[in-house]
């Protein structure tokens, strides 16, 4: 499945309400002041909706940036452009 | 956080109804100053013993799309009987306008889910009593404080059982005390005031327990609800919200062609649609008896197709399979004008609000033109595939209802008598009066009774246009105000030569010492424009005469669909003392004659 990046970022902007152009690779849990373990959870939660797959236990601790996420997702046959 | 950005979120939310949107609209509600939103508060207060901040985000958005901006209170994590038993705590502080108990029975009693079988018959009966008495003194505790509405739960059957199929056969089984509980739970619903039951039960059967309900953030949060149930938790919220506020609609505006049957009845003709017993026309036939289903309940029916107005009403009148009939439908605009025109004039000519529309067509053109030009309507877009059409239509639950009345079941023939009215007036009658007095209106005056204070309740809470302060009430509300011997209720029926309207008019008075007070006073608007307001004022001033007042105050709370009655006080003589940021005060000496009744209307007063 080969996804834009849009869908992700779009995503990770909805989820801590920061600005959609302002997600990229530097995004981490250091670097957005919104990202706190209530939010995380919201996280695993839009990302499981939006992409329709259940991470497993280990990766819902991995997904801490962006790459990461990215990472993640991959495993689960999400291609990005 | 500018407001543009609270309306376009909102706008994204109504286009796509997905949790990242909900999301969205959450963080810039959390952003945004309430006051600078223009939305009404409306406070609710979640008590809860799992995690449900997963589920806040849909219920802040559902409160955002009814029209509210949200304000929630947030109890501590399995504290239910803490919050409610501190009279001086942070819950009666917040003064919720809505308090929502959520319970999950595994926290509650894990012995009951997980370890079913270590209890005797008698031990799991004391186990549901334990449970019972709890929520008792939880509702109890509550409503010492509160008369705001409390949504409770019941509870979900677990997935697997622990007797596995012999759970099944037996009446004393996991799932047969389960059940019982909740029956329990029920029967105590209907004998308390203002309290709601959302039935989890229903809601997780729909979604699929096994689907809803997610081991992972239970373990991981004690958040059991999965993914694919974060959603629809939340609306069935937003339903009760919608109901309870006064934002159920009122009318379904149907297009034609591939929405009531198949194809295109200019072109194909009569025999060349698709509606009858085989598939497709059966999904557009199942689909026609769900709307008549709705009609039934009291929704209107209109149509608003681009059409040959005769190739359309020859379906209806002549076609051997359809369901709705002519009969069913309140009113219709089949022409080539533009839809946007065409649905002016559907709520104009019933006298309803954009906002009490539902508009269903099949046409991404027609649907994004209505939200973009009438963003009051809600849209419902259906698919290419017939045969869902009904989840559509269902789910979306636009009309429903906490009550359902006498007036409910006869509306659209209502509806159909006040068009044949205005037909008359245009033809027969000369002037407005001859025409009133030839409709032989018999008005009855009275106090609520316990049948007639649903209907009640339900008018303050669905009438907008003539209302002077739009106050709503529940139905413990206006109890209340029987009970109190400083204040009056009076209801108002109108029967007239063509069709009994039903009660149809509700004023509330308040007294202290000589001073009367007009709290509410309104009218549905299926009967503006009629005088028969004169009547139930002329009552009521007179009324207040008679205990001994002197004086009749009253408000107009202007909204903005209560312009009508904006000068309602200054044509019956009132003198407008002071302007207060919220509206008008008005008074009326009574010392001074009161005005007549007129004389087009006979009044009969029931003590």
């Amino acid at each position: 499945m080969v996804m834009k990046e849009d869908k992700l970022k779009q995503a990770i902007a909805d989820v801590f309400g920061v600005d959609f152009n302002t997600v990229n690779d530097n995004t981490s849990v250091d670097t957005v002041q919104e990202w706190d373990s209530l939010k995380h959870l919201n996280l695993v939660l839009a990302l499981e909706s939006e992409f329709d797959i259940s991470l497993t236990e280990e990766q819902t601790v991995q997904i801490l940036s962006y790459p990461l996420i990215k990472a993640v997702l991959e495993e689960h046959d999400i291609q990005f452009n | 956080m500018s407001v543009q950005n609270l309306y376009s979120a909102i706008k994204r939310l109504n286009a796509e109804l997905t949790y990242s949107a909900y999301l969205a609209l959450a963080n810039v509600l959390d952003a945004t100053n309430p006051e600078e939103s223009e939305l009404p508060p409306l406070r609710v207060a979640v008590l809860s013993n799992f995690t449900v901040d997963s589920i806040l985000p849909v219920i802040k958005g559902e409160i955002a799309l009814a029209g509210f901006f949200p304000v929630i209170y947030l109890g501590g994590y399995d504290s239910i009987m803490l919050d409610v038993l501190n009279p001086v705590g942070s819950l009666y502080a917040f003064q919720p306008d809505f308090v929502i108990v959520s319970q999950w029975l595994e926290t509650l009693s894990p012995t009951l889910v997980t370890r079913f079988l270590s209890l005797s018959p008698e031990q799991a009966a004391t186990e549901v009593e334990r449970l019972l008495i709890l929520l008792d003194e939880t509702v109890a505790a509550l409503r010492n404080s509160l008369k705001t509405p409390i949504l409770l739960n019941n509870f979900p059957l677990p997935s697997y059982t622990t007797l596995g199929i012999l759970d099944s056969q037996i009446d004393s089984g996991q799932t047969q005390t389960i059940l019982n509980l909740n029956q329990a739970i029920l029967h105590r619903v209907h004998q308390w005031r203002d309290v709601y039951l959302i039935d989890y039960l229903s809601l997780l059967a729909r979604i699929g327990s096994v689907r809803g309900v997610d081991e992972r953030y239970w373990h991981i949060g004690k958040s059991p609800i999965g993914r694919h149930a974060l959603v629809p938790f939340g609306q069935e919220y937003g339903k009760f919200f919608r109901a309870l506020r006064g934002k159920t609609r009122k009318c379904l505006v149907l297009d034609c062609d591939n929405t009531l049957w198949g194809g295109i009845i200019g072109e194909d003709g009569l025999g060349g649609i698709k509606l009858g017993a085989t598939y497709p026309g059966s999904c557009y036939q199942a689909f026609q008896r769900e709307i008549l289903n709705l009609h039934d309940r009291g929704v209107i029916l209109a149509l608003c197709s681009k059409n040959n107005e005769v190739d359309v009403l020859d379906v209806f009148r002549n076609h051997p399979e359809t369901v709705l009939r002519e009969e069913h439908l309140a009113h219709w605009q089949i022409n080539w004008d533009d839809k946007i025109t065409n649905l002016n004039r559907i709520a104009e000519n019933l006298n309803i609000g954009l906002d009490s529309l539902v508009f269903v067509d099949d046409s991404q053109f027609e649907c994004d033109l209505v939200r973009e030009q009438l963003p009051q309507i809600a849209v419902i877009q259906l698919t290419s595939d017939p045969s869902a059409f009904i989840p559509q239509l269902s789910g979306s639950a636009y009309f429903d209802s906490l009550t359902f009345s006498a007036e409910d079941r006869q509306r659209n023939q209502m509806y159909r008598d006040e068009s044949q009215r205005k037909q008359q007036l245009h033809e027969t009658f000369d002037s407005l009066e001859t025409y009133l007095s030839k409709l032989e209106m018999v008005v009855e005056i009275g106090y609520p009774d316990d049948v007639t204070i649903p209907r009640v309740s339900q008018l303050t809470q669905k009438t907008n246009q003539f209302n002077l302060t739009t106050r709503h009430y529940s139905e413990g509300d206006i109890r209340a105000f029987l009970e109190n011997p400083d204040a009056d209720v009076f209801y108002l029926r109108l029967r007239d030569r063509i069709s009994d309207l039903g009660l149809i008019g509700v004023a509330i008075v308040r007294y202290s010492d000589l001073v009367a007070e007009l709290d509410s006073f309104l009218l549905s608007c299926r009967a503006i424009g009629r005088g028969i307001e004169e009547a139930l004022l002329a009552h009521i001033l007179n009324s207040a005469k008679s205990r001994g007042c002197t004086r009749m105050l009253g408000k107009y709370l202007p909204t903005k669909k209560n312009g009508l009655v904006a000068d309602f006080y200054q044509h019956h003589g009132f003198n407008c003392v002071s302007e207060t940021p919220q509206g008008l005060d008005w008074e009326l000496s009574l010392d001074q004659d009161i005005f007549p009744t007129p004389s087009w209307v006979n009044v009969r007063i029931v003590k």
